[in-house]
């Protein structure tokens, strides 16, 4: 049986699709069979960032409606056997998504994974509600600025009070914390909020620190999670991260960007 | 002298504008008030006026000025020419006031209405202990005996509400969040979002906190918002309490 991650955070751009991409490659590499939800209808990305776009028949929608079986629109991915990903529509939106048709396809999918994550779309409206409404776990990615915490605290509060797990009265859905963008040096000068401040705030567990990487775009840029690029101090934070969510005790190390080699430093220069 | 085109609480008519004055007729405020509800089983007859007597005898002054509801869920035998005067005053005889019913079909509520009664929708259980028939006064309990205790975090947008008395939080509480009670309000934490005590009017409620970084307090409807608020009393263990009218902040030793 399958455990539901919904990766959110209220604020929109802080990292949810890179972060849903990054652990569910993460968690394929060790070995879990893992499936990548977008449930951002009408602004997709997740597949973007996947690098199937062009390998898009039918989608989440069509499921739910009962256009396509759920088989014919995971695609599988082609680095990672391990990994499925099911994108949303571009053409529709958040209206398509009813709470029986959720049910029912992540129902399908918790008896052939072991991972089903959710990609929410920012808000707290209807799409952002039934991507965390079935979860067991949710992933809070927060970047160290006061109106991401702000509003990682009003999905905390929704997190306990509108899933399925505080309806029923069940053991709550287990929140962590992911900070993302993190920069050292804005943190030092104090641009940028300190995580001892941010965790007593939010008082959730501290799942890890992603650090402001240009790595991040440019794997967007190739449509390859960050996570796959060992050279990048971002991908080896969501590793740490990944282990993490698997129950592994990792210490938690902040990295800064990662450092320009000799030789780029020496064409910057000539350029 | 002009007349005044708009409708306006205030008296002042001197001048082309009429200005709201200080001494409005009324003022509109919404309130809690707790009813007696009687769910009926069927036409009151005979049984029930004799079943009253009884209970009202057990208990003269628990009744007195309470006012009575009628529920009529499981009131078979009330139709749509059910003479609801008549049950009023024959509940006025008993001192015994009748405001309105609850849960009628269309036909019942036309009658009600018909006898100048309300049809009320909602409304909150109270717990059982609290409509004892044993002597116990008509006053309404010891606000402070009722306490709401809230032990994890007061996230942002969550609304906290206590009807009965104090409210007790015994973690933080985030700016955007608010908290609601009859009574005093504790926070053994940080406070950062609202805090509005004594809702229902009481001027003695006390707002009590472990660190003041409130966004806006409230004591019986007077305000403070965290701009107003002395800078020194920021993140200060502090009590605030209306004195002779006005918002008091003062920390606590």
């Amino acid at each position: 049986m399958a455990k539901i991650i919904v990766i959110t955070s209220g604020k929109g751009g802080v990292g949810k699709t890179t972060t849903t991409a990054a652990l569910g490659a993460g968690l394929a590499l060790r070995g879990k069979r893992t499936v990548v939800i977008d449930f951002d209808v009408g602004l997709r990305n997740l597949d973007m960032i996947m690098g199937c776009e062009r390998r898009v028949v039918f989608d989440f929608i069509n499921v739910i409606q009962g256009d396509a079986k759920l088989g014919q629109a995971l695609i599988k991915d082609r680095r990672l056997e391990n990994l499925s990903v099911l994108p949303t529509s571009q053409t529709r939106d958040k209206d398509a998504l009813t709470r029986e048709g959720v049910e029912k396809v992540l129902e399908e999918l918790r008896n052939d994974f072991d991972y089903v994550i959710c990609d929410s779309p920012a808000g707290i409206e209807r799409g952002a509600h039934l991507a965390m409404y079935f979860a067991d776990e949710a992933v809070v990615v927060t970047n160290p600025e006061v109106s991401s915490v702000r509003d990682s605290d009003r999905v905390l509060g929704l997190l306990s009070s509108k899933t399925r797990r505080a309806e029923l009265g069940e053991d709550p859905v287990k929140p962590h914390l992911l900070l993302t963008r993190y920069d050292l040096g804005r943190v030092a000068r104090g641009d940028m909020m300190k995580v001892e401040d941010i965790l007593e705030i939010l008082s959730i567990p501290l799942l890890g620190i992603i650090p402001e990487s240009p790595t991040v775009l440019s794997a967007s840029n190739v449509g390859t999670p960050v996570v796959l690029n060992e050279s990048s101090n971002a991908g080896a934070a969501y590793a740490d991260a990944v282990s993490r969510l698997m129950g592994e005790q990792i210490e938690m190390r902040v990295l800064g960007p990662e450092r320009r080699g000799l030789l780029q430093r020496l064409r910057w220069r000539t350029a | 002298m002009t007349q005044s085109q708009h409708a306006d609480v205030g008296g002042g008519s001197s001048g082309s504008r009429s200005r709201r004055t200080a001494t409005a007729p009324f003022q509109v405020r919404g309130r809690f008030f707790t009813a007696i509800v009687l769910q009926v089983a069927g036409a009151p007859e005979g049984e029930f006026y004799r079943t009253l007597d009884t209970v009202l005898a057990q208990a003269p002054h628990f009744f007195t000025n309470a006012p009575f509801v009628l529920d009529l869920d499981q009131a078979t035998g009330i139709g749509p020419s059910f003479d609801f005067t008549g049950l009023a005053r024959e509940l006025r005889k008993r001192k015994v006031t009748l405001i309105g019913v609850q849960n009628g079909t269309i036909e019942q509520n036309r009658a009600a209405l018909t006898a100048g009664l309300i049809t009320l929708q909602g409304g909150n259980d109270l717990p059982p202990d609290r409509t004892t028939s044993d002597g116990a006064a008509a006053e309404e309990d010891d606000p402070a005996s009722r306490a709401l205790l809230v032990t994890h975090p007061v996230r942002s947008g969550q609304r906290v509400f206590s009807d009965m008395g104090d409210l007790v939080v015994v973690a933080s509480v985030s700016p955007g969040a608010e908290l609601i009670a009859r009574g005093n309000i504790h926070v053994y934490g940080r406070m950062r979002g609202r805090a509005l005590a004594g809702v229902n009017g009481d001027s003695t409620a006390r707002i009590f906190c472990q660190s003041l970084e409130a966004e806006l307090i409230a004591i019986a409807g007077l305000y403070r918002t965290s701009d107003e608020m002395d800078a020194s009393l920021r993140s200060q263990r502090i009590q605030a309490f209306l004195d002779e009218g006005a918002l008091r902040i003062e920390p606590l030793k």
